[in-house]
């Protein structure tokens, strides 16, 4: 009876080590701390009926379809978790969240980040020209091709270098911050992946 | 028995046999799979549920062979649990024997 859900292992005595990983299969996705403890439960259950003079064979069976064990296991963790009122298992399950966040990115999230780094690479463009004119500057009044209006050419010399310092101090920070924020808003989808749109 | 009826009590049962003292896991589930048809594992999710709420604490000690094995107490509130519920469930089992009863003796439910 306790193997009739399982065709393949129908009748088909497990041993310890067996009926562990069946079981740690079984058991998904539930937190790592979690399995490790039930794990530990079991396998101390098998070696309390070894020292009984059982088999592993023969405790395996008693313990029951580690598939139904699992599950059992997963019913209480279920209970745990609207007890504790945690978001985790709603956000995973009722798919809220994980809608949440695709339909937001495609919408603002991807575009919004889309734009920024337009932004920056237009910054990067216009320093670009900025230093490439001061660059024709500077090397016409070097090779004396200014004569003339040489006192407004110094200024427009120094208002591009004025504008080439803003640019990369803008550009240092823009980067910076776009580093930061991406990094903060990938960890923010995740967590609204994983336990859904929630107050904590 | 009926599935559903059984997993409901066996909470219950779990707390009547911490009653009688601390214990670790293999012991429970043979004390439980020994009078109630259930399979020895059953116990173990039960207990981690009943840890969760409070009602019953754990603990580690040695075991003369192997390696330390985890103790379950039952808590002041696990107590009280137990007492309330043990009383409403008997209560229910005897207004269900009775009805059962004399449908058994073929008289009807009038006096």
């Amino acid at each position: 009876m306790r193997y009739l859900s399982e065709e393949k292992l129908e009748g088909k005595p497990m041993n310890k080590t067996e009926y562990l990983n069946r079981l740690s299969n079984e058991l998904g996705h539930m937190p790592y701390g979690d399995v490790k403890d039930i794990m530990q439960s079991i396998e101390e259950h098998f070696d309390a009926g070894v020292s009984e003079g059982r088999s592993e064979a023969e405790i395996a069976e008693s313990l029951g379809d580690p598939k139904e064990l699992a599950n059992e296991f997963k019913d209480g963790a279920k209970f745990n978790q609207i007890m504790k009122r945690r978001k985790k298992v709603d956000g995973g399950r009722d798919g809220t969240g994980r809608i949440f966040v695709v339909v937001f990115n495609i919408f603002v999230g991807v575009g919004m980040w889309l734009v920024l780094l337009a932004a920056i690479i237009a910054a990067l463009c216009i320093l670009g020209v900025d230093l490439g004119i001061i660059g024709v500057i500077v090397a016409s009044m070097i090779m004396g091709k200014i004569t003339e209006f040489i006192v407004p050419f110094i200024f427009l010399l120094l208002t591009l270098i004025c504008v080439a310092i803003f640019l990369v101090i803008l550009l240092i920070l823009g980067i910076k911050y776009y580093g930061k924020g991406l990094k903060a808003y990938i960890r923010w989808n995740r967590h609204v992946w994983n336990y859904g749109l929630g107050e904590d | 028995m009926n599935s559903q009826i059984k997993k409901g009590i066996l909470d219950l049962c779990v707390l009547a046999l911490l009653e009688q003292g601390d214990s670790y896991g293999y012991d429970l589930a043979g004390s439980l799979a020994r009078k109630v048809e259930v399979a020895d594992g059953t116990v173990y999710p039960i207990l981690r549920k009943l840890a969760s709420e409070g009602v019953v604490s754990t603990y580690l000690q040695e075991s003369q062979n192997g390696p330390p094995r985890k103790y379950y107490h039952l808590t002041d509130s696990g107590r009280r649990k137990l007492n309330s519920d043990r009383e409403e469930w008997l209560k229910f089992c005897g207004e269900v024997n009775e009805i059962l009863e004399r449908g058994e003796t073929g008289g009807k439910a009038d006096e």
